[in-house]
């Protein structure tokens, strides 16, 4: 009863193209927008806000990303860490080389840097599909890293082989460095993604949405209609590698702090991937709700043994973790390919007919 | 410039040519592990073939069969015991995939049915460690990792045994696919799973048979990589890199499968003994990726794979 | 050739070849402006093939294809639709991943001047154009009338409503020349009539020249003002209709006496 459009009828179509048609629905989003701002950083603890809230906020970026190019757009990446990577490693890069840059602006301009190489990765598109592709960006995966390995200028030169997050402000604020506090780098990282998942949304239902998911589902048909291939597939992998990058970096400069190559291994790929899948490939949403639910599964089970008296030996813990995460990746694959967001907009359908069944 | 040229190019083809039964030492280390490739991607093309699914859970299951050999002989089996259970253990988890991942996904997309086996890989992956503990173990299969010389180069016994054993496993596969009556239905079920069912082919035996022949290959090819360098999780990760030899190869062509693993094989241990050194070295990570990149390019079916035709 | 005005597409002894098998052999026809013309002939005569080439999709081994005069035997198939070639495809080749209304919306592609940084943003001129595209692609909708499954995604749509969905994409694109490869496949008599209607009201309103493949004759007969009939590869017949119902070369075609 409380969640129906009854009465709500849309008399242009600029209303019914809106992002968010029922009421309803806007008015938990603006609620819901208030509670992450201001609520959060007064209510959450130190732990929440570092082990959960910013992790989940840059893996959402990520996956944000990464379902642009393969859930949009249909190119299959396992490069998203190399690219997260190439994001870090700029924008460590430009933080040295000029000390005196916003570090916001930095972020972008790494981005855009992973761009233009995800672009570069992103030619062999052309004439490759599916598994291929997906096997052909594992090279840009190993090289990226082996590049940022071997050659010291990556990492100025570092006897340690990591990269550390200089201490830097945004109009007087601390925002990274060790002083930077965990509801500063939170509202940072929230803002970040807030930006970009507006204009994801805005791209996905226009013009360049419809081209990437023409490509997507009939390529040869899109092309025979009038969508050229290159420039729809380089503009996804530009996007969605912008994306990724600032991932990257925010990754080492508002979570980590300071890393290593390791940090962007093939795991992250996967995992990156497999947000997308379970959170629901083409959908704005599924990327919050697949991170979500991946940064949940380490700290449910960190916390709830003990909370049932289990304990819970670390190793035993990534091994379940892995366990958990494949078989969810097949459960999802059977149950609901479009993964959660498929879930919540069934969810959705069945509260508007609340309470009756059907 | 002509000094790049000299340092890239000449001065590792002279040192090539400086010794070569070095060289020769190289290529034959190259093609042991170029072997070992193919031996896993041998497990995908079965699969591939016989069912359409790309495997990436391939590599893990190399692995799984190779634990659990271990974990098996460590607790006091005798080897020819301990093979027949890890080859029971195979069979039931070809069972076991079959019925749980792959029935529900028949004839989805084969990116979905892709995507599972990811998940399976972590699942396994997870699954093996918990089982059998994460140290590396030591597999004694009874050939000493020992050489000899012949024509003064250097031949590793365990390494001439794997080759053998390739070569005999590869020809009773591609003449079961050519001449029996199971191998024709296979390479139907393979083609269309629909088609396959509609004229009566029992699609889920066929499919576990073949899992399970997968398993048994992966048996094999847990134990020669295992008794080389130790069973250890990097297995699973040597194991990614059977994608790039089934590109070259083709992903439906048995003699591709080694073909290309030994092409890769050698072409990485070449080109990191002479030109690693120039940039630092390791670049066995990723040759075999950028390899495989470059061939698609020109060649998107690999060596031995059918040419594309895409119609509207 | 006429010495009228050029026609809209001239097709010149084209000859498209896969491997050993011969899809077309030396085909020469033209269609002119405001022309409705139907391809028929048996399966595998290659009446797709010959769309397909038309659409620069597969590339002639011999011959030409002139497009309003000019050459375009070796455009893309993107540049081919940049001319204003438009098809539906035998197989519903609709994305099945959008809906109605946004698989009618990529038709409006090729219209759609856009920079994706203001479409970022949507804002201005990327959100007026987006209205104006919308309010085009609904008058496509009312002609076709399928108002009510304008949200449906198009996968699940019944296989007619699907037809009439490909239809109007092609129409979104306001094309001079309209291809469509069997319409009608699959439909019932009421179905079959209102895409008779339809087509007409294309022809009629916008001008549009329609080349459709079509096997049912008595649509054949009522709408088309021309017919050529294809045979393994090889246009055997192009007239009037009755003139080609009457043609000894066709009739043999479709009751398959045995050919050299």
């Amino acid at each position: 009863m409380i969640y129906r459009e009854a009465g709500q009828f849309k008399s242009s179509y600029a209303s019914d193209q809106a992002v968010f048609p029922i009421r309803q629905d806007r008015v938990v989003v603006a609620l819901g927008l208030v509670a992450a701002v201001i609520a959060v950083p007064l209510v959450a603890d130190e732990y929440w806000l570092q082990a959960v809230l910013i992790p989940f906020l840059i893996y959402s970026l990520a996956a944000l990303g990464l379902n642009l190019l393969t859930g949009y757009a249909g190119q299959v990446s396992l490069g998203t860490g190399g690219f997260m990577a190439v994001g870090a490693y700029s924008a460590f890069k430009l933080t040295g080389a000029f000390p005196g840059l916003n570090v916001l602006v930095a972020f972008l301009l790494a981005g855009l840097i992973t761009a233009l190489v995800g672009m570069l990765f992103g030619l062999p598109s052309l004439r490759i599909k599916g598994f291929y592709l997906a096997v052909a960006t594992l090279a840009s995966q190993f090289f990226l890293l082996w590049l940022f390995n071997k050659v010291a200028w990556f990492t100025d030169y570092a006897s340690s082989g990591t990269i550390t997050a200089p201490p830097r402000t945004v109009a007087g604020i601390m925002v990274t460095g060790p002083a930077a506090t965990a509801e500063i780098r939170y509202l940072t990282a929230l803002a970040l993604v807030a930006v970009f998942a507006v204009i994801a949304k805005n791209l996905v239902r226009g013009r360049v949405g419809r081209s990437w998911m023409a490509i997507r589902d009939r390529d040869i048909a899109a092309e025979i209609i009038g969508v050229r291939p290159l420039r729809t597939k380089m503009l996804a992998f530009a996007i969605s590698s912008f994306m990724i990058g600032v991932a990257g970096a925010e990754y080492v400069f508002l979570y980590l702090g300071s890393a290593e190559t390791l940090a962007f291994d093939i795991n992250v790929s996967f995992l990156v991937l497999f947000m997308v899948i379970i959170g629901g490939l083409g959908s704005i949403l599924g990327s919050f709700l697949g991170a979500g639910f991946i940064v949940m599964v380490p700290i449910f089970l960190t916390n709830v043994p003990h909370l049932v008296g289990l304990a819970m030996p670390v190793a035993l813990q990534k091994q379940i973790e892995l366990m958990v995460f494949g078989g969810l990746i097949i459960f999802f694959l059977i149950a609901e390919p479009h993964g959660l967001a498929r879930l919540w907009q069934i969810g959705k359908e069945k509260l508007r007919l609340w309470p009756f069944p059907y | 410039m002509l000094d790049l040229l000299n340092t890239a190019l000449i001065g590792p083809l002279r040192d090539m040519g400086g010794s070569p039964a070095f060289l020769v030492e190289v290529i034959i280390g190259g093609l042991a592990a170029g072997l070992m490739y193919s031996l896993v991607a041998l497990g995908f093309v079965l699969i591939y073939k016989a069912s359409g699914v790309f495997n990436f859970a391939q590599g893990v299951m190399v692995l799984f069969a190779a634990l659990t050999l271990v974990g098996l002989m460590e607790r006091g089996a005798p080897l020819a015991l301990a093979l027949l259970a890890t080859a029971l253990v195979m069979g039931a988890l070809a069972f076991a995939i079959e019925r749980v991942v792959l029935r529900p996904l028949v004839n989805q997309e084969q990116i979905i049915l892709f995507m599972a086996t990811i998940g399976l890989n972590f699942f396994l992956e997870g699954l093996g460690e918990l089982a059998w503990g994460s140290n590396v173990k030591r597999l004694d299969v009874g050939i000493p990792d020992t050489s000899f010389m012949v024509w003064g180069v250097q031949i590793n016994r365990l390494e001439l045994t794997a080759a053998i054993t390739a070569a005999v496993m590869v020809a009773v596969i591609a003449v079961f696919f050519q001449r029996t009556r199971i191998g024709r239905a296979l390479r139907a079920v393979a083609d269309d799973h629909e088609a396959a069912l509609s004229i009566g082919i029992p699609l889920n035996t066929i499919w576990i048979v073949v899992w399970a022949a997968a398993g048994l290959v992966s048996i094999v090819a847990g134990i020669m990589w295992g008794a080389k360098s130790g069973v250890q999780f990097s297995l699973s990760l040597i194991a990614l890199k059977a994608l790039p030899v089934l590109i070259l190869g083709g992903f439906t062509s048995v003699p591709g499968a080694i073909v290309g693993g030994l092409i890769i094989g050698v072409g990485e241990k070449i080109g990191e003994v002479y030109w690693g050194p120039l940039v630092g070295g390791a670049i066995e990570n990723w040759f075999a990726y950028v390899l495989a990149l470059a061939f698609l390019l020109v060649r998107p079916q690999g060596l031995f794979g059918e040419k594309i035709i895409e119609r509207v | 050739m006429n010495a009228g005005p050029t026609p809209l597409l001239e097709v010149d002894e084209v000859s498209v070849r896969f491997g050993a098998v011969q899809a077309l052999e030396g085909v020469s026809l033209e269609i002119g402006r405001g022309e409705i013309v139907a391809i028929i002939g048996p399966n595998g005569a290659g009446k797709t093939t010959l769309l397909n080439v038309v659409s620069g999709f597969y590339h002639p081994s011999e011959g030409h294809i002139r497009f309003e005069g000019r050459d375009r035997t070796h455009l893309r198939p993107y540049d081919v639709a940049a001319l204003g070639v438009a098809r539906t495809f035998q197989n519903v080749a609709l994305f099945k991943g959008m809906s109605v209304l946004d698989n009618i919306m990529t038709g409006r592609l090729l219209k759609m001047r856009g920079s994706f940084l203001l479409e970022a943003l949507h804002w201005g001129p990327a959100r007026r154009q987006e209205l104006l595209h919308r309010e085009f692609v609904e008058r496509i909708i009312d002609f076709l009338e399928i108002e009510s499954i304008r949200k449906a995604p198009a996968g699940k749509l019944p296989y007619g409503l699907q037809k009439r969905v490909e239809l109007a994409r092609a129409l979104a694109a306001e094309p001079k020349l309209l291809l469509l490869d069997e319409p009608m496949a699959g439909m019932n008599v009421e179905e079959k009539e209102d895409m008779c209607r339809f087509i007409l009201g294309v022809n009629d309103e916008f001008g549009t020249t329609i080349a459709l493949i079509e096997h049912d004759m008595s649509v054949v007969m009522d709408i088309s003002h021309r017919v050529i009939a294809l045979d393994y590869g090889r246009k055997i017949a192009d007239g009037t209709p009755d003139e080609v119902r009457a043609d000894q070369a066709v009739i043999d075609a479709y009751l398959g006496v045995a050919h050299a």
